[in-house]
């Protein structure tokens, strides 16, 4: 359905010379920009593309209709644009928009707004007072080339949110291609070097320092398009995993000293069950089957299914797609944006997943296949997944997608991106169990608390923003409580302190600072 | 080597028909051969014209002047001379050999036949009928030059050219002569399916299991289909039809397994895979889908079943694997050394074999 209010358009602007990056954008925000307790959106728009794209390139940014915007909720639950007096109007002309990030990287309690480009990224510092001031010169973080999700990570625990970028590959309007025998389209990422990401450690000036070398994120190259973090191995540091596109995907294990080690493979978090590689899109790092280990849910393109990695412990991860029940699920569609939350709050994480292939004329190479697709709700019966009903077939040529309580009704609703379209609201009014809202505080550890452990009546949330394709999630920790009314909440701190809540009453939002512990 | 053997089997061949050529045809013909010998294939076929002008009734000179033209590749004028030296011998098979083979390489393959056929040339035959339409006689050629050559990579491919094209005509007279029989709509659908059109390919087996529903391979085939496109639930239900018709069939019960493996029926799965694995043991995708199968439920039968493909396949991508399914097992179990074991193997073989990347589509 609509938002009342929203009257964004993903402007891709394909040509017919099938420029990759006119398939690839483009990324959504849910955030809280000025703490008033109601959600609102940020959609980052692409560009005007030329036939033929000139260099350097022009796409248009400072025309209205190439802007990224951003949303302000109003209490009636529409919305107002308020992309210019916010200073975030234009994102210039030679940055093709892609994805977003939100953390608070300077712990000033308000949330800023990292957004990546084919091109230079931005950092946006929420100065809050409702507008925003782009810092990007000051604070290192432009990057350049082609950058993809990215998402706020605190890697050393020092309290202060690092920022992860994750990169496609070498791509230009020189060495650009198209293939397909009978029509032309979009080329596999094989046919162009693959490229490095980006880890920015956070000073805690304000200023961004490139360890990407020294960290060894940089020795890894890859088609990264998906990220999301989580300590898989409770051993107290985040870990980084990759999705990438027609490569084996990263999982980057945090060693504790400020480096880290590729081991998706050692670790069986590289291939499918069958040992292929997968076409990586959008993943989500959460724990499906309540053991308290972090899984990965992985989508990709069609003709294999979406990838579950289920996290055994000291055993490393196995593929259990057919397990789960995603080999019935998603073999004949294209998965990106991706999100594991409990929508009908029974106590166990569901999916939904964002659907359209990458090429706009798929059709005409196999009849099977569709361009638009409906998205995927699949319902978590103990850990296997079962298709549920959306309430809109409607196809879209699905990217982005982002997860948050938009009306504070204690059900996670979706906001998705289309290319060529208006976002898409997924209003989630199902059921009548119970929940809990956290917001996380905090104090010696990063103000958003992210790389938090919290479990809840025994369920395990890492805290965190990022996942899915090109987007970042209410960073409020959801969980469904079935029938308990109340709830026992632990939270394992980045910064060691384990903290513990009990008989904290259900439905309703609870911030949880803190505690200072010597 | 040809030539002495040609020259020795012309002279066999035409002494006692042909008057002998005068001593100075004789001497040109010499000098041409000479001049061959040389590789001065203009010197010789001067020569040999010369000669053939001398003593127009020699088969032998005609013979070696179109051999001298078809060795500077001129089959068009290798033509002329060699019809000559089969009017003078109509017996002679290397005569019809070269002419076949001139005749050919020049288009004239109808013509070329007789030639070939005297002259027992299988692949050149096969050749020749291919090109006239007669694919079942190309097919039977290329099987005779085969079971001389069984690895020569023409002869392979023609054979596989004419299989297909007899294919298709046998499939047209199918089409003409009944095309609302049960087969035709199954080959229709075979048609589609190969050309990924599934709609078209659906409704044509759809109405030969219509008319047919007891044909063995139609259900196998509409599975497959709905496999093929990712719709198991459907593909499990044909799978099944097929299992009833044919019990014995070890390939409808790895289909069987398979859809059910895909659907994340793994005890279901498991049974019809093995069922599959003793009707027809030692496959190694019926020994990967139960080893996927049994993995969780039975780790030693799942173990098992990957090292028996690590038996048989040795070094291909299916055995890297089971090597990394075997790590997998390993791991879980706590066996990490013999885990590392298995991946240091994974990793030689995609080493020497990159796994091949999905396609974008």
């Amino acid at each position: 359905m609509p938002l009342k209010g929203v009257d964004f358009t993903l402007r891709n602007s394909p040509t017919l010379k099938k420029y990759l990056i006119e398939t690839m954008p483009g990324g959504v925000a849910l955030l809280d920009y000025n703490n008033d307790g109601l959600l609102d959106i940020f959609l980052v728009n692409a560009g005007r593309v030329q036939n033929p794209m000139t260099w350097p390139p022009d796409f248009a940014r400072h025309d209205p209709h190439y802007w990224n915007r951003l949303y302000r909720q109003n209490k009636d639950g529409t919305f107002t644009d308020v992309t210019e007096q916010a200073g975030l109007s234009k994102a210039g002309d030679t940055n093709y928009g892609m994805g977003v990030a939100v953390g608070d990287y300077d712990n000033d309690g308000y949330p800023d707004i990292y957004v990546t480009s084919f091109g230079k990224n931005i950092l946006y510092h929420n100065n809050g007072d409702g507008t925003f001031t782009d810092v990007t010169d000051k604070a290192g973080v432009a990057a350049g080339g082609w950058s993809t999700s990215a998402g706020f990570f605190d890697f050393d625990n020092d309290g202060n949110l690092d920022l992860f970028v994750t990169r496609y590959l070498d791509w230009t309007p020189a060495n650009s291609k198209t293939c397909g025998a009978e029509k032309p389209t979009y080329c596999p990422p094989g046919e162009f070097p693959a490229v490095s990401n980006i880890l920015y450690h956070n000073r805690g000036d304000g200023t961004f320092e490139d360890v990407s070398v020294a960290s060894g994120i940089a020795a890894k190259k890859g088609h990264g398009l998906g990220v999301a973090f989580a300590d898989y191995d409770g051993d107290g540091f985040t870990d980084i995993f990759v999705a990438n596109d027609v490569t084996n995907q990263f999982l980057f294990h945090n060693n504790g000293n400020g480096t880290f080690t590729e081991c998706a493979l050692d670790v069986g978090a590289a291939l499918t069950s069958n040992g292929k590689m997968l076409s990586g899109m959008g993943v989500a790092f959460q724990d499906y089957d309540n053991d308290g280990l972090p899984d990965l849910l992985v989508t990709q393109l069609p003709h294999q299914p979406y990838v579950v990695f289920h996290n055994e412990g000291k055993a490393g991860f196995s593929a259990q797609e057919l397990e789960t029940g995603f080999g019935a699920l998603s073999g004949a569609v294209s998965g990106w944006g991706v999100g594991l939350e409990d929508f009908d709050n029974d106590g166990w994480k569901d999916a939904f997943v964002v659907q359209g292939h990458v090429f706009d004329n798929v059709e005409i190479y196999d009849s099977s296949l569709q361009y638009r697709e409906p998205p995927l709700l699949a319902l978590n019966d103990h850990g296997r997944f079962k298709r549920a009903q959306v309430g809109s077939n409607m196809p879209l040529a699905g990217r982005g997608a982002a997860f948050g309580d938009l009306r504070n009704s204690g059900r996670i609703d979706v906001v998705a991106t289309s290319l060529g379209d208006p976002p898409q609201f997924f209003r989630n009014r199902g059921g009548h169990a119970h929940w809990l809202g956290i917001t996380l505080r905090g104090t010696k550890s990063n103000r958003d608390g992210f790389g938090a452990r919290v479990q809840v009546n025994g369920q395990v949330r890492f805290a965190t923003a990022a996942g899915s394709y090109l987007s970042s999630n209410d960073k409020r920790l959801h969980f469904g409580l079935g029938s308990a009314e109340k709830a026992d909440i632990e939270i394992q701190w980045p910064s060691g302190i384990h903290q513990t809540l009990r008989n904290v009453n259900a439905n309703q939002f609870i911030s949880i600072v803190e505690e200072q512990q010597p | 080597m040809i030539d002495v053997l040609l020259w020795l089997c012309l002279l066999a061949q035409t002494q006692a028909a042909e008057p002998a050529p005068s001593a100075e045809a004789l001497t040109l013909l010499r000098a041409g051969i000479e001049a061959e010998n040389r590789h001065d294939e203009d010197a010789a076929i001067a020569s040999f014209r010369k000669a053939s002008e001398i003593a127009p009734g020699s088969s032998l000179i005609f013979v070696r002047l179109g051999g001298a033209y078809m060795k500077k590749a001129a089959y068009a004028d290798a033509i002329a001379p060699l019809k000559r030296a089969e009017e003078l011998a109509p017996d002679a098979p290397a005569v019809h050999q070269l002419l076949g083979f001139a005749l050919l390489a020049q288009g004239y393959s109808k013509e070329a036949i007789p030639h070939l056929e005297k002259a027992r040339e299988h692949g050149a035959l096969g050749i020749a009928q291919l090109q006239s339409g007669q694919p079942a006689e190309a097919a039977a050629n290329f099987q005779l030059a085969l079971a001389q050559n069984p690895d020569d990579p023409d002869l392979l491919y023609y054979l596989s050219k004419a299989s297909a094209a007899l294919a298709s005509q046998s499939l047209d007279k199918l089409l003409s002569l009944a095309p609302d029989s049960p087969r035709a709509h199954q080959a229709l659908g075979q048609h589609y399916f190969s050309l990924k059109m599934y709609p078209e390919a659906r409704e044509e087996y759809e109405r030969a299991l219509t008319m047919r529903p007891d044909l063995p391979g139609l259900r196998l085939e509409l599975g497959q289909l709905f496999a093929a496109t990712s719709q198991w639930e459907r593909a499990e239900e044909q799978f099944r039809g097929e299992v009833k018709l044919q019990p014995g069939n070890a390939e409808a019960a790895y289909r069987l397994g398979y859809a059910l493996l895909q659907q994340g029926k793994m005890k279901e799965a498991a049974s019809e895979l093995r069922r599959s694995d003793d009707l027809g043991q030692d496959m190694s995708e019926t020994l990967y889908a139960l080893g996927k199968s049994t993995a969780v439920s039975d780790p030693p039968a799942a173990a098992k079943a990957f090292l028996r493909i690590i038996e048989l396949e040795k070094a291909t991508a299916l055995a890297a694997q089971a090597y990394l399914a075997l790590a997998e097992i390993h791991r879980k179990q706590g066996k990490t050394e013999l885990a590392a074991r298995e991946m240091q193997e994974y990793r030689r073989i995609k080493a020497s074999a990159p796994i091949t990347p999905p396609a974008h589509q």
